[in-house]
């Protein structure tokens, strides 16, 4: 294996490079996906009324 | 002090001002006028080129090259479940996982790029309905962003060192984020089916 040198205490490059692009992509792609989950039970809630999840004020 | 943390960390200065970049082009008004610009295209892409002619004229070619682009799909989608699903600890724990993600990277990148090919001919023979899908649009943009990741990020940290020497949380973190970009391109590009 190729092994880049690199200073004593300091992190490798390509380490926080994945770290922030790892910690971004997950971190908008998740909240991406928990609106979409949070948009379609208003949506239920809005057709059924029954679905209660959220506080939604059209849904006595 | 700039000087060494630019000989230091050049990936992370431009992975900044990647993120920066892409701030900038939300906050302002240039990423619809690309939209608008792309406009004629598509509607190009449909009506006078020769791969939407043959996509709208002959079932048979666009039902093959759909088969195909699936089948792709199918080999890129098991190259990223193996290699994320090792890295998590849940597949093939007997394996070791530079032994995966190096031999699995070729058939990564040959199913990418075929899927891509095949890929332009389906979207050629309904570009103008495309063209409206913001679903769509988020494929592409989830697509650019996985390949980007694997290609300049996640395979050159996973094949420049022994895992054993990179931290367990990394490893999980680089898999997690890979199956959702992931996850995203594929739920997207079944959610255009039904838009």
């Amino acid at each position: 294996m190729n092994l880049k040198p690199r200073l004593k205490s300091s992190p490798d490059d390509g380490v926080v490079v994945a770290v922030i692009a790892s910690v971004t992509i997950s971190a908008y792609v998740l909240s991406y996906w928990v609106s979409q989950v949070i948009s379609t039970l208003e949506l239920l809630e809005l057709a059924y009324g029954a679905v209660k999840f959220f506080n939604n004020p059209l849904v006595f | 002090m700039n000087i060494t943390l630019l000989r230091l960390y050049p990936k992370t200065l431009i992975l900044i001002f990647i993120l920066m970049l892409a701030i900038a082009v939300e906050q302002t008004s240039l990423r619809d006028s690309v939209y608008y610009q792309l406009y004629d295209v598509f509607q190009w892409l449909k009506h006078s080129s020769w791969i939407g002619m043959l996509g709208t004229t002959f079932g048979s070619i666009y039902a093959t090259v759909e088969a195909v682009h699936l089948l792709s799909m199918a080999l890129l989608g098991g190259t990223v479940l193996v290699t994320d699903l090792r890295l998590l600890g849940i597949l093939l724990k007997n394996t070791p996982s530079e032994l995966i993600c190096i031999e699995t990277y070729p058939y990564f990148k040959v199913s990418l790029l075929l899927a891509i090919i095949t890929g332009i001919f389906c979207a050629a023979g309904v570009a103008d309905k495309l063209y409206d899908m913001r679903v769509f649009w988020m494929k592409m943009l989830s697509l650019i962003l996985a390949s980007c990741f694997a290609f300049f990020i996640k395979q050159p940290l996973l094949t420049s060192q022994p895992h054993t020497q990179i931290s367990p949380w990394l490893l999980k973190l680089l898999a997690l984020s890979s199956l959702t970009i992931w996850f995203t391109v594929a739920a997207a590009g079944r959610w255009i089916g039904f838009s």
